[in-house]
């Protein structure tokens, strides 16, 4: 009877249960860059007393309308500055977003799989 | 009581040797766990050095990362500078360069002169928001063929001189 038994619980059919982990790789994002826009091109007029006439004659022989937006030489300077701390900026900004990509995207900075 | 005796050794024996059978089996079990740890030991080992040189690789990564844009920061903060310079330069008299008067003096020439200047920063700006640099562009080496706007972006083999 005992060996009866002993033989009949060693028999059991319940395998072992294995739970694993398997990574998954997020998903790369892959934004796409920007369309570059083709920026307009612009006409600065200079007019001082002595030439503002001749300036509207001649706004008006092209068939533009005698009106100017007029800056001081000294708000120029700042426009034109202002300008190039906006370019710089977005400069900066193309420049770390590369950073990123490379430091998180490229095949040489990515970390090595683990089995 | 001669056989019991016997009996009695038999058992004895039997059970030292049941005993030594068990003692075996143990030894042998204990050595395929130790094994097994060694084993175990090892591989995380391997995994291990594995992170400390991602780790090292990353530390590397993050160090060019910076050392590029600080250069590039360097760059822009001397062209902003050499902007500055442009309004406010120097003349051989020891005067300082006024944009105001040299317009009223010479409108026409300035005029072509700003919107040259204009037409450079835009093109600046194309690029930075990522237009592809021209053949003229990549090749420009002298002076007199780069954009004065942004040399570093649009002339990247124009050495300043």
């Amino acid at each position: 009877m005992l060996i009866l038994t002993t033989f009949l619980t060693s028999c059991s059919t319940v395998s072992k249960l294995d739970i694993f982990k398997t990574e998954v790789e997020r998903a790369p994002l892959n934004l796409p860059n920007p369309e570059t826009p083709k920026l307009e091109e612009i006409k600065w007029v200079i007019i001082t007393s002595e030439n503002a006439e001749e300036v509207f004659a001649k706004l008006k022989e092209q068939g533009k309308d005698p009106v100017l937006f007029g800056l001081s030489d000294d708000d120029y300077q700042l426009l034109s500055k202002n300008f190039a701390q906006i370019r710089a900026y977005m400069i900066k900004q193309g420049a770390t977003l590369d950073q990123y990509r490379k430091y998180y995207e490229s095949e040489e900075t990515k970390p090595a799989k683990t089995e | 009581m001669f056989s019991s005796i016997k009996i009695a050794m038999v058992l004895i024996m039997l059970a030292g040797a049941g005993g030594g059978f068990m003692y075996v089996k143990t030894l042998k079990s204990d050595l395929a766990t130790s094994e097994a740890n060694n084993a175990k030991l090892l591989d995380s080992v391997s995994e291990q050095q594995a992170v400390i040189e991602q780790q090292q690789k990353d530390f590397t990564a993050i160090l060019e990362a910076n050392k590029e844009l600080e250069e590039k920061n360097r760059v822009l903060a001397k062209e902003f500078a050499a902007l500055d310079e442009r309004f406010n330069k120097i003349n051989g008299k020891g005067e300082v360069r006024d944009i105001g008067k040299l317009a009223e003096e010479r409108s026409k020439s300035v005029e072509r002169v700003i919107n040259n200047a204009t037409k450079k920063a835009m093109r600046c700006v194309e690029i930075a928001m990522g237009s592809p640099l021209t053949e003229k562009e990549k090749n420009a080496t002298k002076k007199s063929e780069i954009n004065t706007e942004c040399p570093s972006l649009a002339n990247p083999n124009y050495i300043p001189y």
